[in-house]
């Protein structure tokens, strides 16, 4: 699931303090993820990215939410059942909590950040189990920079970029923490493109990724993401390449959007 | 040479099958195909040599039931994920650790 996350996730930062106006509580967008093997698509997992408001006491923040599920059919053979959230500012999409909680054919692994935007440090919890059934756990205080966000919320920071400002061939990058590590990603408008999808024909942006210092994600120009050219910067359809194969995304409905 | 043929006939038969009954898709068709094309030629060869047929009809068989599994399962079987009770608890106690979590949290700071 990680390269599926790190797909949606890898756009850039034009503004890192920018306003949300793009993403809103209450909406849900679902999407279906296939694996090419030997030129044949194979459905094998649904991702959901849905938001909803928290209250605290004192204040009402943002639940982001991304799941991603193996299709029943595939339960018995290998059951894949993730949960990345992040708990962000409904304004400025500011990232106070991170979690992952991620199930994949018996392999368990728990992460957590509590970040300080203030002081820029990041509170770090992981927690895994060891092939005899019993965990282990992890603690650690990490030195972030002023840009850097989860994954998650990088999934949602960049619907909310300024990207018709953006000319074709622009690049820029930007930091993810991630497995407690900083990675720069970057990206590069490829320009705009009408696809087709389960939402009907779309106009969108097709923005390649490519991941620095790090051979997680394959070739040039072969991980693509595709964002509606509307207010709403939906992602319908992305392309990713990694080192077991390739495979692609594609919605199936998006619901409570803010446009 | 049709000995070879043969047994690579059985072996597609065999793949297309076990294929069709795992979750993999259109994937099944590809040695389905192959163990037609090949189980042909082993019984084309087969007839002219004036040999036994029996061994060729059975990979037919198994390739059509591979067939047949393929084309049920690619129509019957929908894509549907299992909200199991689990995975809503896990939801709704990770968002109530948040909240617990997030408590002394005030944005108007």
């Amino acid at each position: 699931m990680k390269p599926i996350i790190l797909v949606l996730a890898m756009v850039c930062s034009l503004a890192t303090f920018s306003q949300n106006n793009t993403i809103a509580a209450g909406e849900k967008l679902t999407f279906t993820a296939s694996y090419n093997m030997s030129g044949l698509l194979t459905d094998f997992a649904q991702v959901t990215m849905e938001t909803s408001a928290v209250k605290t006491s004192k204040s009402t923040l943002l639940r982001l939410k991304c799941k991603a599920q193996t299709y029943s059919k595939w339960d018995n053979f290998f059951k894949i059942n993730d949960l990345y959230e992040s708990y962000v500012n409904p304004k400025t999409l500011t990232p106070y909590l991170y979690k992952r909680e991620i199930n994949e054919g018996g392999y368990y692994k728990f992460m957590k950040y509590n970040f300080n935007p203030k002081s820029k440090t990041v509170k770090s919890f992981k927690k895994k189990r060891r092939s005899d059934g019993t965990f282990w756990e992890e603690k650690k205080n990490l030195n972030i920079g002023t840009n850097t966000r989860d994954i998650v919320t990088t999934i949602y920071h960049i619907r909310n970029l300024d990207i018709h400002k953006a000319s074709v061939g622009n690049t820029d990058s930007f930091t993810v923490l991630f497995d407690n590590k900083e990675s720069v990603v970057s990206i590069k408008l490829l320009g705009k493109e009408t696809i087709s999808t389960n939402l009907g024909k779309k106009e969108c942006y097709k923005l390649a990724i490519s991941l620095n210092n790090s051979d997680l994600l394959k070739g040039n120009n072969s991980n693509l993401l595709w964002l509606t050219a509307d207010a709403n910067k939906i992602p319908v359809y992305a392309k990713f390449k990694v080192a077991v194969g390739n495979g692609e995304l594609r919605i199936n409905s998006a619901t409570g959007l803010k446009h | 040479m049709r000995l070879i043929i043969t047994i690579l006939a059985i072996i597609a038969a065999i793949l297309g099958l076990a294929l069709s009954i795992l979750p993999f898709g259109n994937i099944a068709l590809i040695p389905i195909v192959i163990a037609f094309i090949l189980g042909f030629i082993a019984f084309k060869m087969a007839q002219k040599e004036g040999k036994n047929t029996k061994l060729v009809k059975i990979i037919f068989l198994i390739a059509i039931v591979g067939l047949g599994m393929s084309i049920y399962r690619s129509v019957f079987d929908e894509n549907v994920v299992e909200e199991d009770i689990e995975t809503i608890n896990r939801d709704k106690a990770s968002e109530e650790d948040a909240i617990e979590e997030l408590e002394d949290l005030d944005l108007e700071e």
